[in-house]
């Protein structure tokens, strides 16, 4: 009986061990070596991480991808919570993701999201989070982080950079800014075992610098020749 | 599984020959009509004396009562008058039959996974053929221990009599539980030695077994067949041949029914939900049984919680898989309870279930992947989701073959089959992000303007849904603002307008 505690104690991650050098950490490659690098692995898995990009629409989903295809490869459920918009799904079917392993939930008060995310986290479904209006509690995000310990399966929260502000308990905070077009700035605020500070220029795609004024467009020519047509018609 | 097993184990002995030799056990439940009853006394007044009573000829007569009367005298038979005028404060519970004949079918279902072959006895009683089932349980002995144990678990009072055919086991019953097989010449020997006066027949025909002399079965069966057909008539003969094992015992097979319905009656009233779920834990269990003995999974199960007077309130628990653990339908349950309304004191509590698919086979095979038991958790995720925040909550993206953006990817609620058709991929990249209502853009200065200033990168791609619907050709671009975010802009063909519809994420 004792024993098995000392085993079951010794076995999570989050147990330091004086001899051994750094936390024994799994990790999710993101898809990306250079922010393989960065992360030391990837993506922490057994622990909730915080993405606060500094506007949406600027790449910070399609950083996930990789892991959601991950997830939906292995049959397990990507759970998103309190999307801020509704998921295109030829995108994501273009990505390869399976659309029936997403589930999307919509949460009526904030004790209905806290309960649907560590619902999701403890049934073994990669959770993506987001943050309404109102920044959770820090007691909520120790809720989440601590299923997230127990379960084996990665989580993320995306947050607006105004919650950097205040302290957070969970394992990895990344602030995502866009210096261009397809070009991201990922800057790590938080990660266990390491300080703070490191920075990492990402390219998404092409940076195109091109740009079409708005009075070069094409004219709608096809509309002209209906309404041409009509007019003939009438005439 | 378990059932499998018993079924091939009964085909194959059949198969070999009809010599092989049969066991039949007879259960017979003495206080069946009183232990029916006895959840529905209220706790403080379990330990006095009860006994039911039913009308025989006119009088109310004492059917069965338990020890606490039985130590005051009163047993069955006596007419309530005598048996109130020796126990004074003795509980009188009138017979209610069609609850015990449904408590004799849940016994059945019980017995059902010890034995395929179950037989029901109006009499208060089943009959079990229970040869070939002792591989599963390591021997006859063992057999009857479990189903001792479990008959104690359910609290019913019940004696047995083995035989090798169902008449003799009935008259072979015991006043106690055996839980020893007897040898086959033990229960010869003791078949032979029963007194007459155990065999059903009519007053004559008891009477004619005196003036003949006869006292036991033994002395019955040693006379000649042609004499006995002589004094007797077709029915005693008919007996004997079956006790003789000279004709099969033709009578219909127990089988679970097509759907399952049971109920749990609570006179005094439920008060809080929390006291709902003990009632609902026992119909859960029940209907586990159930669906181990029809080895299928339930897709749906149905409550209903009757109140004394007033609108009765249901709740309807939807699976998106299958299960057939009664711990995790009693979890769905309780999420879904949280957010109904109950009336105020619940009397009658219903549970029913008719929507069943076979078990899957694969939960018994070793799942080298895990595949299984993912999808598993992802069916019991959905479900507690479902149960706790309502279907409207959930939805999943389904793809469509259109062209129309909000047409070709909608929502749809989760566990219906999802077709994704295949759509002509666009050339031009696409959003992750859809407005759920195209955003119209202010122009200002030359300038789109959406939340800030917006500049298009690349375009456009033109995307019609019905070519004769003008307002719905669009052009499609891709824009920009000056932080670095990607926007997805139309322009409407019939108007010239502006729309943001989407957000490269």
């Amino acid at each position: 009986m004792h024993n098995n505690n000392i085993a079951s104690v010794l076995t999570r991650t989050d147990t330091w061990r004086g001899y051994s050098q750094r936390l024994p950490r799994s990790t999710i490659a993101t898809g990306h070596s250079h922010l393989d690098r960065l992360l030391q692995g990837g993506w922490p898995v057994s622990a909730l991480s915080e993405l606060l990009p500094q506007q949406p629409g600027i790449g910070e989903l399609s950083l996930l991808l990789p892991t959601i295809k991950y997830y939906a490869d292995n049959h397990q459920l990507c759970v998103w919570l309190d999307p801020p918009y509704q998921p295109y799904a030829p995108t994501l079917v273009a990505a390869g993701i399976a659309l029936d392993k997403l589930l999307i939930v919509r949460s009526k008060s904030p004790a209905e999201w806290l309960w649907a995310a560590e619902q999701s986290i403890r049934s073994g479904a990669l959770l993506l989070a987001w943050a309404k209006q109102k920044p959770p509690r820090y007691a909520d995000l120790r809720k989440l982080q601590l299923a997230a310990a127990n379960s084996n399966n990665a989580a993320f929260l995306f947050s607006a950079p105004s919650a950097l502000d205040a302290p957070s308990p969970v394992a990895l905070r990344l602030e995502l800014q866009s210096l261009q077009v397809n070009q991201l700035l990922l800057r790590v605020r938080k990660m266990r075992g390491t300080a703070s500070g490191e920075q990492l220029q990402l390219h998404l795609g092409e940076a195109s610098a091109q740009r079409i004024p708005f009075t070069q467009l094409p004219a709608d020519r096809h509309h002209g020749y209906s309404s041409h047509a009509v007019l003939t018609l009438n005439s | 599984m378990l059932r499998s097993i018993n079924k091939s184990h009964k085909t194959n002995k059949s198969d070999k020959s009809s010599k092989a030799q049969d066991i039949w056990l007879y259960l017979h439940f003495p206080l069946l009509s009183l232990e029916t009853l006895l959840p529905q006394v209220p706790a403080d007044q379990a330990h006095k004396p009860i006994a039911t009573v039913s009308l025989e000829k006119n009088i109310q007569r004492v059917l069965c009562c338990n020890t606490q009367a039985e130590a005051w005298g009163v047993e069955s038979g006596l007419s309530v008058s005598t048996a109130l005028a020796l126990c004074p404060e003795l509980l009188v519970l009138p017979r209610k039959i069609e609850q015990e004949q449904q408590h004799l079918q849940q016994l059945a279902l019980l017995a059902y996974s010890f034995s395929p072959v179950v037989i029901l006895d109006n009499d208060t009683g089943l009959w079990l053929e229970i040869s070939g089932c002792d591989k599963l349980f390591k021997g006859y002995n063992a057999l009857l221990q479990a189903l001792e144990k479990r008959l104690v678990y359910e609290a019913i009072t019940a004696v047995n009599g083995i035989g090798q055919n169902p008449l003799a086991a009935k008259l072979l019953c015991q006043p106690s539980f055996q839980t020893q097989l007897p040898k086959p010449t033990e229960i010869q020997h003791l078949l032979m030695t029963t007194d007459l006066s155990r065999l059903e027949t009519s007053r004559k025909q008891q009477q004619s077994f005196e003036q003949l002399g006869l006292k036991s079965l033994g002395d019955l069966l040693a006379l000649s067949r042609s004499a006995l057909s002589r004094r007797f008539d077709a029915e005693l003969m008919n007996r004997i041949a079956q006790l003789n094992n000279e004709k099969p015992f033709t009578a219909p097979r127990f089988q679970p029914g097509d759907s399952f319905h049971d109920l749990v009656q609570n006179p005094q009233g439920i008060f809080n939900k929390e006291s709902l779920l003990f009632p609902m834990k026992t119909l859960l269990q029940r209907l586990c049984q159930y669906l181990v003995a029809r080895q299928c999974h339930c897709r749906e199960i149905e409550w209903h919680f009757e109140p004394l007077i007033g609108e009765s309130q249901q709740m309807q628990i939807q699976l998106s898989g299958s299960q057939n653990n009664w711990s995790t339908l009693l979890m769905l349950s309780r999420l879904q309870l949280d957010r109904l309304e109950l009336p105020r004191s619940v009397e009658q509590i219903i549970l029913h279930a008719d929507q069943f698919i076979e078990a899957p086979m694969a939960v018994f095979n070793l799942d080298l992947f895990g595949d299984q038991q993912a999808a598993q958790q992802s069916c019991e995720l959905i479900d507690s989701l479902n149960a706790r925040l309502g279907i409207e909550a959930l939805s999943q993206p389904v793809l469509n073959q259109d062209y129309l953006p909000e047409l070709a990817s909608t929502l749809a609620t989760p566990g219906k089959p999802i077709k994704t058709a295949a759509n002509k991929p666009l050339t031009a990249p696409q959003p992750l992000w859809l407005l759920t209502e195209p955003a119209p853009v202010q122009m200002r200065n030359q300038q789109l303007y959406w939340r800030q200033p917006l500049t298009i990168i690349s375009g456009p791609e033109r995307l019609c849904g019905n070519w004769w619907q003008a307002e719905q050709q669009r052009d499609y671009y891709l824009a920009c603002d000056n932080r670095g975010a990607r926007y997805w802009l139309f322009r409407e063909s019939a108007n010239q307008r502006w729309f943001v519809h989407g957000l490269f994420s």
